[in-house]
Parts: structure tokens; sequence; C-alpha cells
């Protein structure tokens, strides 16, 4: 992490903060339940993850980049139709240079949910809460890291529903004697029921964290009026 | 100030969009034109032509014109038909010049997933790990029971129907109007082949009436 370098050490710890909280504490997909309708459409396999989050990726650190530079010339009223318009940018770039070249298969099966990247939560929430109060590498290294937290949560999900719908991973068959696709997993309840496992299992692990530090579990990000995951972790505890 | 600065932005944004826009521009005709000749490599024998720029067009049918050297190798035929259980089916049929079927593939559907697609869907042989370590690349086309049947048959004996109809086709349990759908189109394209088949070996380009 070369940008890490030119900086103070002092600055280091913080950076590498910034950056780590998005692949697990700050989690856009398992924490923040932000981006919920790409995760849910696209992740039928691992490569549709991985190109899906690779995408974002590019538009968060794009836009993270160019709003905190741009963060003290925009005036504060006008500043969300600036961010989506330099979002929306970003995205329409990403979309031809994907159509040019990107394999046809990958920029097919993403279809419509390229375009729509324009309005996930992730890419104006980072915006507006990080980038637009923050320098260029401290936005930078914030977008790599919720770039790469949600492309990870991506190819978790869809390499977990390939391999149940075929046995395949990354279009490679693992287990060759698999012959009868398994629709669930490839379908869109598949990837409601997988998408709540997944998400019992790291409250489930958060809470039982949190009763042996003997303290209530509060989820990051989220203010107590819209869950009952304190009473959960806390009566028993 | 917010209408200059707004404005500002907007113009830079749509300049670069521009920019952008111009520069990818020949990849992205290179990539579809790519699309297109990896389907037609399918269904015809070896080209060195574009087919994509060789088409003929007689009603619902377009034709593709492969050529080997100048000489024509094959068509292959497209059409689209509605009669699928979830709007429109395009069937890409290859023929021979002396208009027997080769390989038949359905390039747009919307079927049901696992009914309908299992009579749509010729995907490549999928790799596997063992393939990986022998070293052996899984290319080919996947056989697909419902399409498979056509082959090598004469386009002179179109049309055909599946066996729910009275028709010699086996049909796919659950999916008979996708079946139908598709044995409609590849009659469609058949029939169609065997009525111009003077015209479009003389080798011209356009629309036949």
């Amino acid at each position: 992490m070369s940008f890490l370098k030119p900086k103070a050490s002092s600055l280091k710890p913080s950076l590498l903060k910034e950056f780590t909280k998005g692949l697990a504490k700050e989690n856009p997909v398992f924490v923040l339940l932000l981006g919920m309708c790409p995760t849910l459409a696209v992740t039928n396999n691992a490569i549709n993850g991985l190109g899906m989050g690779i995408a974002t990726l590019c538009v968060l650190i794009g836009s993270n980049v160019v709003i905190s530079l741009i963060r003290n010339a925009v005036p504060k009223k006008v500043r969300i139709p600036c961010y989506i318009v330099v979002i929306a940018s970003f995205v329409t770039i990403v979309d031809l240079l994907m159509q040019a070249y990107a394999p046809r298969s990958l920029y097919e099966a993403l279809g419509i949910f390229i375009p729509l990247i324009v309005v996930n939560c992730i890419v104006l929430g980072r915006a507006e809460a990080f980038a637009s109060k923050n320098g260029v590498v401290a936005s930078m290294a914030d977008a790599l890291g919720m770039g790469l937290g949600f492309t990870l949560a991506l190819v978790l999900l869809g390499g977990t529903r390939e391999f149940f719908t075929s046995g395949s991973l990354f279009q490679i068959k693992l287990i060759e004697g698999w012959s009868q696709d398994f629709m669930l997993m490839g379908q869109a309840p598949g990837a409601f029921i997988l998408l709540g496992i997944f998400l019992g299992i790291i409250n489930w692990v958060n809470i039982r964290k949190a009763k042996k530090e003997g303290r209530t579990y509060t989820p990051t990000g989220l203010s107590c009026s819209s869950c009952n995951l304190c009473d959960l972790g806390g009566k028993e505890g | 100030m917010l209408a200059v600065s707004l404005a500002l932005i907007a113009g830079i944004a749509a300049g670069l969009l521009g920019w952008v826009y111009l520069v990818t521009q020949a990849p992205i005709v290179a990539a579809s034109q790519k699309k297109t000749n990896t389907a037609l490599r399918d269904v015809l024998p070896t080209f060195d032509n574009q087919p994509g720029d060789e088409t003929v067009v007689v009603g619902d049918v377009t034709f593709y014109v492969g050529r080997n050297e100048g000489a024509i190798v094959g068509f292959a035929g497209e059409t689209i038909t509605s009669k699928g259980y979830n709007g429109n089916v395009t069937v890409l049929a290859g023929i021979l010049p002396d208009g027997t079927l080769s390989t038949i593939l359905v390039t747009q559907q919307a079927e049901t997933p696992g009914l309908g697609t299992v009579v749509c869907e010729r995907t490549r042989q999928q790799k596997t790990l063992s393939g990986l370590i022998k070293g052996t690349k899984g290319n080919g086309l996947s056989p697909n029971v419902v399409l498979d049947q056509f082959e090598d048959k004469s386009a002179a004996q179109a049309p055909w129907s599946v066996k729910k109809d009275g028709g010699t086709l086996d049909a796919i349990t659950g999916a008979t109007i996708t079946s139908r759908a598709v044995a409609s189109a590849v009659s469609t394209i058949a029939e169609t082949f065997a009525s111009q088949r003077e015209t479009l070996l003389a080798g011209n380009i356009g629309t036949v009436e």
C-alpha cells in the first residue's frame, strides 16, 4: 500500500483502520446491510459476484476521491446533486469500459445492475458520510476497504450459491458427479435464505462475543429503535 | 454560485463521458461482433469472412452467409418466435449448402429456469477440477436432447412438431411449450431455406421478397 508511505507514521494506524473497517467491522453487506439489491440479484455464481464487486469498487474509489477533492468547492445546498453527477459519471464510465473489455457473458449477466450502481446506497453513503468530510488519502482508504468488503461478501454469497447449485466454483466443476442443478439456490429464494443464514451466523457470533465480554451487543451504525438485538444479547447475559 | 458550481461539475462530467464514449466505441462494436461470431462459429463450418456483414433477410428469417476462401460453406438462419412460455425465443440454426441442418442454438430466451431452459441451454461444457489438473479444456458445446434431434435432418423434411402434436420430436416433460416454440422456429428456418435455396446459393445479399 504505497499511498500509506509518504504520510507521517502517526497517520498509519488510522488509515489502516479506515481501510479495514469496511472488510469486517462495518462490512457494507453483512453488517450495514447496504446494497441489498445487487447483492441478492447477481450473486448466483462467484464470477458474477466478483464482477459486480469490482465494478462497485471502481465506482467507489473514483467517486470518493473526486468528492473528497471537491468537498470544499461544492456549496452545501447542492452537494447531493453534485455527488450524484460524479457518481453517475463514474458508473457510466465503468459501464462503457465493461461493455468494451469485460467478457460479454459477464456484462450480460450483470445487465441492468451495472447502471443501477448509481443508486447503490454504499456509494452515496460513503460520499456523504466519509468523503465529504475527510482528505483524499483517507477517502481512498475508506473506498478501498468498503469496496473490497462488498466484493468479498458478494463472492462469498455467490460462491456458496454456485457450489450448492451445481457443485462448481468460478465455473469449475468441483464435484463431477453433480448432474442435476439445485435450482432453489440459483434463484432469488436461495439468495434470501443464504443471506439470512449468513447474517444469523454473524449475529450469533457477535452476541456470543459480547456476552463473554459482559456487555450488550450493539450493531454498528444502527440505532436501537430499529432492532431488538440488544434484548437478545442482554437478557441472558 | 450554486448554479455555477453545479453546471461546472456537470460540464466537466459531460466532457469526460464524451471522451470515454469515443474511446470505447470501437472496442464495444468489436466485442458485440465477437459475440455474434462466437455463436456463428458454433453452428457453421469453418469460415473466414464476417457473416455478420453478409446477411440475407427472407421474411422473418435472417440468414448469415458463411464463406471460406470465397466459397459458401453454410448458412446460419436466425429467427425470433413469440411462442415461448415467457416471451420471445431467438433460434440460430446452421444449414449446410445441401440443406442439411447442423447445430441448433437458442441465443436469447427468458424461459422458466430449470424447465424451459433445459430445452434452450447448450452451455459450453464446464471445466472440471480433474480436467484442469490433466490440462484438458472443456470447450465443446454440451449436448442438448431437444436441439440435437434436428441435426443431420434435411431442410426439405420441414416442418417438424413434437410427439404431443402428432410429430416425431421428443419434448422435455414440463416444457412442452418451449419445445414447441423451438420446433416451430427451426421449422420456419428450414422451410424458408428450402423455398429460397437457389436464391441463397447465388450469394446475393440483401432482402428477398
